[in-house]
């Protein structure tokens, strides 16, 4: 067989070739990208994080047994304090800014770079890996911490208790589905994304979701946690006057419709999708 | 020379660059580049750093032109992106997606051509085999040596049979059954109508593929066409002659102290080697010597008629 006889293709030998259909492409490259994105290391050490929940829950059934803690108690206090103020932005961040931008700096994104296929199909692929990748890995530890509640007897699962633990599914899938859209515009945009990851993830989130008014509506976090069922201002009844109503105002939570929240944390995947989007499109493979 | 010039190789072109120029930050790493390849095989030569690399990257739609344009078959890649169906990219970073298997890289690569699953089955097979990758087929890229992962990436770039070629360092890293096997394939590609463009620094690897060459120096383009072609443009050119004779040693005699003559040496005793740094000018005066002296000379040879030669005068001068 020689080169010419090598001509198996289908593609059109005249006219304007066009390119590939987006969706299936979308498909193929999210289905590789996270065969990919689950072999790499640092999805061991991601997991040992996730078992934080599952450690906690299994302390207070070893060691609180007799103690008078729901597991709604738990759940609750699980998703407001571990898994949306730590967990989500940490999973967005290790899977969702090195999803393009590792493969770009790399250079493996050459192969799909030099394919009859748009860049968006591009980065979407790659973003749907990351973000089925982010949700998965707390889902899966949201289900140990499921087994081991109602490990202590069939009266745990109320219908109360399954809505709230449905209901932190749902959180789970907006707010890291959310961070690593953010992130992984902020992996296309610049080159070493660790850093600045860190600041917003820590700094900007926890600083500005403690700020009252409206002003704490601008993190990702107040929007999670105010899906999370649970007393919005801080318990200050026990200190004195001035003290009390100085804390009772810094630490006000002023809730938003739940829809408000689902709205803003969709807004935000979407914006951020269509900002890497026009970040991957104007990106120069140098490598 | 001029940085423009005739197209390089034959018929209309399908790879052209109009004034095209790069730079990162303050440093140029392209200036004002025009060319312009029809079908055969190019190869786009330079030393590393001469800008061959980023020229290359512009061409294949990798990366913008902070000035001029690039197109391939009339268009620009990085916009219609549907025109990669007809062009093959072979990059020089070896790095692969290391957790896929052989058969799954090339697999996926030609799914994202738009092809089918017979037909990726079959090229897979040919492409497996022609580069002796079988057995290798479903180990992981991560366990495959350089040499292997160079063929995979010629694999890559070949498999959907693309009009437009682009080869960066193709043979870096083969052994050299393996690299005779690609030269003679990128002779068989050229020999097929397809335009393939190779980025080299090795001078004696460029020459054996082709003869058309595109000479890349700090960011410019020194010269295009064929070697001979460049070769003549430069009449001022040092050229080193083998002059055949009977009378070698009188010859030698006689050309020492002659214009255009730098050094003489007797290799032989039926054989003169002259050096000269102006090929033309003793091209001229040799018949006139040889009569009115009645020299004997059989044979005229030119020995540094080759892309080394030039590349080195061009890009020294």
């Amino acid at each position: 067989m020689n080169v010419s006889d090598t001509a198996t293709t289908t593609v059109p030998a005249a006219g304007e070739p066009r390119p590939l259909p987006s969706l299936p492409v979308v498909m193929w490259i999210a289905w590789f990208s996270m065969r990919e994105m689950v072999r790499r290391k640092r999805l061991v050490s991601l997991g040992l994080l996730n078992l934080l929940p599952v450690l906690a829950v299994l302390a207070v059934r070893i060691f609180f047994r007799d103690e008078p803690i729901t597991a709604q108690q738990q759940l609750t206090a699980l998703t407001y304090d571990v898994i949306v103020p730590f967990l989500l932005p940490v999973m967005g961040m290790a899977v969702g800014a090195s999803a393009i931008g590792e493969q770009v700096e790399e250079g493996t994104i050459v192969y799909l770079w030099t394919r009859p296929i748009r860049r968006r199909a591009i980065y979407l692929g790659r973003l749907v890996a990351a973000q089925t990748v982010a949700v998965l890995v707390p889902s899966l530890a949201l289900v140990a911490c499921f087994v081991i509640m109602v490990s202590k007897g069939p009266d745990v699962i109320t219908w109360a208790f399954l809505k709230l633990y449905l209901g932190t599914f749902g959180i789970i899938l907006l707010g890291a589905s959310s961070y690593t859209a953010l992130f992984a515009a902020f992996g296309t945009w610049v080159r070493k994304p660790v850093v600045p990851a860190i600041l917003f993830a820590f700094g900007w989130e926890n600083l500005v979701s403690e700020i009252p008014a409206r002003v704490q509506e601008l993190s990702l976090r107040f929007h999670l946690q105010n899906l999370v069922e649970r007393p919005q201002v801080a318990d200050t009844s026990d200190l004195p006057g001035l003290l009390g109503a100085l804390l009772t105002t810094a630490f006000k939570r002023e809730p938003v419709p739940d829809l408000q929240s689902v709205a803003v944390l969709i807004l935000t995947v979407v914006v951020a999708s269509v900002a890497g989007v026009w970040l991957l499109r104007h990106k120069e493979i140098e490598n | 020379m001029n940085a423009s010039g005739a197209g390089v190789a034959s018929g209309v072109a399908r790879i052209s660059a109009d004034r095209v120029g790069k730079w990162f930050g303050e440093v140029i790493a392209v200036n004002n580049c025009t060319i312009s390849v029809g079908t055969g095989v190019v190869g786009l030569l330079g030393a590393n750093g001469a800008g061959k690399s980023t020229l290359f990257k512009m061409l294949a739609g990798l990366i913008e032109p902070s000035h001029g344009t690039v197109r391939i078959f009339g268009t620009e890649l990085r916009r219609d992106v549907g025109w990669y169906r007809r062009v093959g990219f072979c990059p020089e970073s070896e790095v692969l997606p290391g957790w896929m298997t052989g058969r799954e890289f090339l697999s996926l690569s030609l799914r994202l051509m738009g092809f089918g699953k017979d037909e990726i089955k079959q090229s897979v097979d040919y492409w497996l085999e022609r580069f002796e990758l079988v057995d290798a087929r479903n180990r992981r890229l991560g366990g495959y040596s350089k040499g292997m992962k160079q063929k995979l990436k010629l694999a890559q770039a070949l498999a959907h049979d693309p009009e437009v070629i682009f080869l960066d360092e193709p043979l870096n890293g083969m052994d050299p059954v393996s690299r005779k096997q690609s030269i003679d394939l990128v002779r068989e590609l050229g020999a097929a109508g397809r335009t393939v463009l190779v980025s080299s620094h090795i001078l004696p690897e460029v020459e054996t593929m082709t003869s058309e060459i595109v000479l890349i120096d700090r960011g410019k383009v020194l010269a295009e066409g064929s070697v001979t072609e460049i070769r003549d443009k430069i009449p001022e050119h040092p050229t080193t002659v083998a002059l055949v004779s009977r009378e070698a040693r009188r010859l030698a005699g006689f050309l020492i102290g002659c214009d255009h003559v730098k050094s003489v040496e007797l290799e032989s005793e039926e054989r003169v080697v002259v050096r000269t740094d102006a090929a033309v000018g003793f091209y001229r005066a040799l018949p006139g010597w040889v009569l009115e002296n009645d020299l004997a000379v059989d044979e005229i040879l030119t020995l540094d008629d080759s892309l080394e030669a030039v590349f080195q005068y061009l890009t020294e001068r």
